[in-house]
């Protein structure tokens, strides 16, 4: 698979004429066949059957009725029609016919013989049946056979000629395919070439057409976006993790130096271990989020997809952290009248919508509304409602991302990979968190396809 | 009580020794799945800890498979840095009663440990439990303290189970979001915590003595004895 742009087009262009080539002899051949076949071998019947007709009017009626036949073929012969015929004695002494010496060129034995013989002075292409008749005289019919000739001369040339324009028009279509090819690469390499040296905004261009190579281009575009997306992510989440990870680390790092230098009293010195060992668990916490994240990115989940209950699971749920509310002196209600099976992983499900009760309750001031519904187009959307800040719009899509912590979350606890944790399970089933203003507050909206078993 | 530790780990393997040996453990370390395979085997053991990926030419999956072929029922705690769902489930499948992520910390593994070797001890199903004066009737699902019947939600009976079948050992926050309400992740909110004060509202109120207590840093205990 290495090789190299012009040769491909080259091969194209050779394999083009070859199949041209192949169809064109496909052509001739059967015309070439029937042409043998129908006319010559027709013909030479024919001769034959004269010569045997002959032979029997000799037989039943003597050599005297057979010259009176031959003489009324010859006389009704037409000028165009080229046909020979020669009566003549044990000796080869013409009797009667149109021609008037034997010719030199007939072998001796009786047979059919084609080829360019000297009839009454002139060099003609021929088929001649030489005949020994049951008297012992010899019998001579033939055809000329020229008219053919030109015939089949004319055939051949225009097979020839066919198969040269062929070539032709095959090497000059080629060629033009091929710079065609080129420009486009050439193109298409350059643009890579830029992206290899770091530059992935560059896309390539497109002539606004609807041919072939406008719609790779296309692709390859809406591949670019994704890859420059996807790394713009890693470099974002990069930046963040390390940001994320130095302030437990720093803590941490800080807490023991202290006490390496202050040497408290054991007492101390434990507790100041307990508050260490709780930063490295923030740590692991962040670590096994981010692992998490990547065990569903990489799609390899959805083999395990068994028949899930929605709405039972989001009651659990909506049990699970209803002693919470409560004491926060929040309400937590679930409105729900359907009921839904779909293909899912419980394990993520149930963590998706726990994060989002979590995230509620983190923000909510009075209250909390969970909501089960299934749209006319077999959409089921599973809303947490709170009546919390909600987000400003330019930040929606942000809080999505890995680590994006919003404004009014900070000084909030959390490792601000819930919403992220959220978005991909439901990616992955298929669907798409939807965020919106439940004025106040915010409505996140997981919205899974119904029949949700592939990506 | 002998324990098995497959551990290739140095420092893993000596915290472990030393951490279970204070609980009270008598312990064998084997540093390779060959050494650890021939021990297993060989000697009787009331538990064994193993790391999952290990030297030796056998790995911890291997060497469960090969026991519960034997027909060698000690309970197994996996211990492993795979920590995703589907490596969880292919560590049970394969016949592990436990599974815990490293890193991880030692009373979840002590409380875990422990719960894994009850389980093996007491595998009957007693439709009735019982601690001290607190008494369970699964069957019915009537619980009472003493003369006084405690009304119960069904998640806060399968809570109150899990807890009297794991009576006298500590139980942790995760073992409780596992066992009784199937979460695998960790909420950010403690509402593990709020449950189990609402539970304890229910049958400690008003009796003799509590029977429901925090361990510190470590999770819950029911108990009898004060």
């Amino acid at each position: 698979m290495l090789s190299q742009p012009r040769f491909s087009a080259f091969t194209v262009a050779l394999g083009f004429v070859f199949v041209s080539a192949v169809a064109l002899a496909l052509f001739a051949t059967p015309i070439q066949y029937a042409w043998h076949e129908i006319v010559e071998e027709r013909s030479t019947e024919r001769l034959r059957e004269d010569a045997q007709r002959l032979e029997n009017v000799l037989r039943r009626n003597g050599q005297d009725a057979l010259k009176t036949v031959i003489d009324a073929m010859v006389e009704a012969q037409q000028p165009d029609d080229e046909k020979f015929i020669l009566l003549a004695d044990r000796s080869l002494k013409p009797i009667t016919g149109n021609l008037t010496i034997w010719p030199s060129t007939i072998p001796d034995t009786p047979g059919t013989y084609t080829n360019e013989f000297t009839l009454n002075g002139r060099k003609v292409e021929a088929i001649m049946i030489r005949t020994t008749l049951s008297d012992g005289s010899n019998l001579l019919v033939g055809r000329n056979t020229a008219k053919f000739k030109t015939v089949e001369t004319l055939f051949w040339i225009g097979l020839v000629g066919a198969g040269t324009s062929v070539l032709v028009f095959g090497v000059i279509g080629g060629m033009l395919i091929r710079n065609a090819l080129l420009k486009e690469v050439h193109e298409i390499n350059q643009t890579a070439n830029a992206i290899v040296a770091g530059d992935l905004s560059r896309r390539l261009q497109r002539h606004g057409g609807t041919n072939e190579l406008d719609i790779l281009a296309q692709t390859i575009n809406r591949m670019l976006e994704q890859i420059e997306l996807s790394v713009q992510g890693i470099r974002n989440v990069s930046n963040a993790i390390a940001h994320d990870l130095r302030t437990p680390l720093t803590e941490l790092r800080t807490q023991l130096e202290e006490l390496s230098v202050t040497r408290p009293s054991p007492q101390q010195t434990f507790a100041e271990i307990d508050t260490a060992a709780a930063d490295v668990d923030r740590v692991i916490a962040i670590f096994n989020a981010l692992l998490r994240l990547a065990e569903i990115d990489n799609g390899a989940r959805i083999s395990g997809f068994v028949p899930v209950d929605v709405v039972n699971m989001v009651t659990d749920a909506v049990e699970f952290y209803q002693p919470v509310a409560e004491l926060r002196g929040m309400t937590l209600s679930l409105t729900s009248n359907v009921q839904i099976v779909i293909a899912g992983d419980p394990v993520l499900l149930a963590q998706a919508i726990g994060n989002l009760i979590d995230n509620a309750l983190k923000y909510a001031t009075h209250k909390i509304t969970v909501v089960v519904a299934v749209t006319p187009e077999d959409v089921i959307c599973i809303s947490v409602i709170d009546d919390g800040p909600g987000i400003a719009d330019g930040e929606k899509a942000k809080v999505v991302e890995r680590f994006y912590r919003g404004d009014a979350s900070r000084g909030t606890p959390g490792v601000g990979l819930g919403l992220s944790l959220v978005a991909a399970v439901t990616k992955l089933h298929g669907g798409n968190l939807v965020l919106n203003d439940a004025a106040p507050g915010l409505n996140a909206m997981m919205r899974l396809p119904a029949s949700t078993s592939r990506r | 009580m002998k324990l098995l530790i497959i551990e290739d780990n140095e420092r893993v393997a000596r915290f472990l020794k030393k951490g279970l040996g204070e609980a009270g453990y008598t312990i064998d370390h084997a540093d390779s799945g060959r050494d650890g395979m021939f021990l297993a085997v060989s000697e009787s053991y009331d538990a064994i800890v193993m790391d999952r990926m290990l030297p030796g030419g056998i790995d911890g999956l291997s060497i469960i498979v090969a026991l519960r072929k034997d027909g060698n029922k000690t309970p197994i705690l996996i211990l492993s840095a795979l920590g995703d769902v589907d490596d969880r489930v292919q560590g049970l499948k394969s016949g592990g009663d436990d599974y815990l992520v490293k890193p991880f910390s030692f009373d979840e593994l002590l409380a875990r440990l422990d719960a894994i070797m009850r389980r093996s001890q007491d595998q009957a199903t007693d439709n009735s439990l019982t601690i001290g004066d607190l008494h369970m009737d699964r069957l019915s699902h009537k619980v009472t303290r003493g003369d006084k019947v405690v009304n119960l939600q069904p998640r806060e009976f399968k809570l109150l189970e899990y807890l009297m079948r794991h009576a006298n050992q500590v139980v942790t926050r995760t073992m409780l979001l596992e066992n009784v309400w199937d979460y695998h992740f960790d909420p950010q909110t403690n509402v593990v915590d709020v449950h189990i004060s609402k539970l304890r509202q229910k049958i400690d109120d008003g009796g003799p003595a509590p029977l429901l207590r925090t361990i510190r840093n470590a999770g819950y205990m029911l108990s009898a004895d004060a």
